[in-house]
Parts: structure tokens; sequence; C-alpha cells
């Protein structure tokens, strides 16, 4: 019998404590792959930085596969929480994911977001991200670059997330 | 052009100008409309170890009993087509019985209760129920607007079984009188939608002579992922 769902609502100010996982920031995999260190800031309309709020990612394993479960008491594999620090920044480190156009899913929950921002985060080329068919509808948007991490050497890539007017990213409807 | 800002009546808009902090970050551009499906896959498989014991009994982790009302909260998880949602990771956090978080963030001047950090976790059994005791939580003023104050709530936060059914959501009192002038729960457009987030009182569920029962049924978006037979 088809259910009616429950509303969204905000996660509010006060949740870090409750919703904070240990070493959240570092996702863990059943595979050996590529670490990848992917580390920038979520910024408001107006400019400043969002303190409160919280990143989760899900992605493919390494070789391209859903997970396994993870054994014992673990995190399940693949999956990365983290908080925003005092000036907006996040940080996760993980395993480069697989697939044509690697990428991690996005969800993005803070105080004055009443339903979690969906989006996703391409560590690929631009031109490859536009190919990619769940971006089909905007593939020609100059907007499609808020979706692709630059790399800044090392290993490392920096990504922002803007909420909001100049640069906003682009957030998906789910 | 349909307002993409709002693809579903039974969720908040970002932008309700209500509730203040929305005003910078609700974003304005068109949401883009992703293939349907698209997150309507397999998601992360908390193992089971990562709930201890006593984890969903709020009431136990003090020197002894924290003060308030005890109440002994129970509910189905399910998803849109009324199927069960299993062994699903539920977490919740709320303010104690003076309005007042374990959190170093709120400047509430009600007090701590040293006997209460307001936090708890537990799994979905294979018929999707859960189970918390607790204590009702207390309202408090928040900053919003003047003589602002928030409903007494506990917030969920829910992990389904798909990335599409990922939820936070905060579950309300019956015949709250601060319901009426809360901007985050007005944020809903459909009352009906509204009242989906307001447990209903059920005593027998609660203990005879020590705490208060109250019953509260979630419902999750997708149903593809929805594992069979398991």
């Amino acid at each position: 019998m088809a259910a009616r769902r429950t509303p969204s609502q905000t996660v509010g100010p006060f949740f870090h404590e409750a919703l904070r996982w240990k070493d959240g920031g570092n996702v863990t995999f059943a595979e050996a792959g590529r670490r990848i260190v992917l580390a920038g800031r979520v910024i408001d309309g107006a400019g400043e930085p969002v303190a409160d709020a919280m990143i989760e990612t899900w992605q493919l394993s390494p070789l391209g596969k859903t997970h396994a479960p993870a054994a014992g008491n673990e995190r399940p594999h693949g999956f990365g929480r983290v908080e925003t620090g005092e000036d907006g920044s996040f940080r996760i480190e993980t395993s480069m994911p697989g697939g044509e156009a690697p990428c991690l899913e996005v969800a993005l929950f803070a105080r004055g977001l009443l339903k979690a921002l969906r989006t996703r985060v391409y560590f690929a080329a631009e031109e490859r991200a536009r190919a990619d068919p769940v971006l089909h509808a905007m593939a020609g948007s100059p907007r499609v670059r808020t979706l692709v991490a630059q790399p800044a050497g090392d290993d490392r890539y920096r990504w922002d997330v803007r909420l909001q007017g100049e640069g906003e990213t682009v957030f998906f409807a789910v | 052009m349909n307002d993409m800002t709002r693809p579903d009546a039974d969720d908040p808009p970002y932008l309700h100008p209500g509730y203040a902090s929305t005003l910078a970050r609700s974003p304005r551009e068109p949401l883009l409309r992703i293939p349907a499906g698209t997150l309507d896959v397999p998601g992360p498989t908390v193992p089971q170890g990562f709930v201890r014991s006593g984890d969903n009994d709020l009431t136990i982790h003090g020197s002894s009993a924290p003060l308030g009302e005890k109440m002994v909260l129970t509910g189905r998880l399910l998803d849109a087509e009324g199927r069960p949602i299993r062994r699903s990771l539920i977490e919740i956090w709320q303010a104690n019985a003076a309005g007042r978080y374990a959190h170093p963030g709120d400047r509430h001047e009600a007090p701590l209760d040293p006997n209460f950090t307001g936090m708890g976790r537990t799994f979905t059994d294979d018929e999707g129920r859960y189970r918390f005791v607790t204590v009702k939580p207390g309202a408090y003023p928040w900053k919003n607007h003047r003589f602002a104050w928030r409903p007494q709530h506990i917030h969920f936060s829910l992990l389904g079984n798909a990335p599409v059914q990922r939820l936070v959501t905060q579950m309300y009192f019956p015949g709250d009188p601060l319901l009426a002038i809360d901007p985050i729960w007005n944020s809903v457009p459909d009352e009906a939608a509204r009242k989906r987030m307001v447990c209903g009182l059920a005593l027998e569920t609660g203990i005879e002579e020590v705490a208060l029962g109250y019953v509260f049924d979630i419902v999750l978006g997708g149903a593809r992922a929805t594992p069979l037979g398991i």
C-alpha cells in the first residue's frame, strides 16, 4: 500500500555530537585504490562561510563497484560524513572512484537548509563531466564547471560549494 | 515552468522567508532534474556492530536518571510502497527536558542535565520497527523573530537503503501550541504533510507507571531500492 512521505526538516545547528562519526572523513573501501583528498569551503549567498554544515559522500569503489558490507563495528565502505569548520571548510580523504566519469554523490545539510542539497563532484575533465548522462539537461551550460573538482597537486583536489548567487553550485532536484 | 526549487509539495521549499536562515542559504538557480532512479541505487550498509547495546536508551548513561517526563518512542520505517525498511540506521538528537542541548553552541540559559546528552542510535528490525527510551524535550527560545520558541521536537536522521531515501527531519508532539508559530514546521506547505511529522500518544506502548508511550512512523521516498525477501 502506498504511503505518503515524511517531510524533510532542517538539521539545525545542534547536530554535531549526535551525527559525528569517528573518522567519518576518511572513507574506507574493501579494495585498494589511489587515495585522494577533497577539500573546500561552503559559502552562502552573502559570501559568508557556512560553519554549521554537514557533508555526506557516496561513491563507487575504486574498481567501479557497489560496496560489500564492512565487517564488525566499522563504518560502511564508500560513505563519508564530515562537518564544516568555523571557516566553512571541509576535508574528505577517499579513494578515486571507478567508472567513466569518477564522481562523488554529495548531500549537504545545514541550519537554514530545510531539505538536504544534492549534487555531485567530478574528478574528471570538464568535457567528460558534460558528457555524463546525469548532466544531460545542462550539458551546454557554463555552470557545469561548479561540479568539477580542481586538481591541487599530490592527489589533492579543491571544490567549493556556493549555496547561492554568483557561481552558485548546480544542485539536483531529487 | 514549474517551481523547480520546490519539486514536491510534501517537502518544504529551500527558500522560506519566515525562517530567516534560509535567506542566504537557499539556492536561487533552478534545480537540475536528474534522470529518474539516479539515486535509487543501493546505499551505505552500516555494520550491525556500529550500534552498541543501550544506544537506543537515552536515560541510562548518567549516574542517575535524567530529569523530565520519561517516554518510550516506537514506530516503523517504511518506503513509499509501505514496505518495511529493515536493519537501517536511525540517529536522533534532542534538547533536555529544560529545552537545552548538550552542545557548545547552545547559549540558552536553561540548565544542562549532567545525566542527559540527548543522543541515540538504533537499527530498525526485520519489520522496520524501532524503539527509543528518552525524556520529552523542552521547548526553547531562538532568535529567528521576537518571542520565537521552537515547539518540542526530536531530530531524526534516517539513512534508508538508498541515497534517494536519505532524510533528516524533526518529530513534533500532538497538541503543541507552539507549532502554529513555528516557521520551520510551517515551511511544509501541505497541512496533511505537516501532520505526518507529529507523533501520536499511545499509552500502552509506554511502560506502566514509568514512561509515556508515543508512536511515530516514518516514510522515506523511493521504493525500487528496498531489498525484497530479506
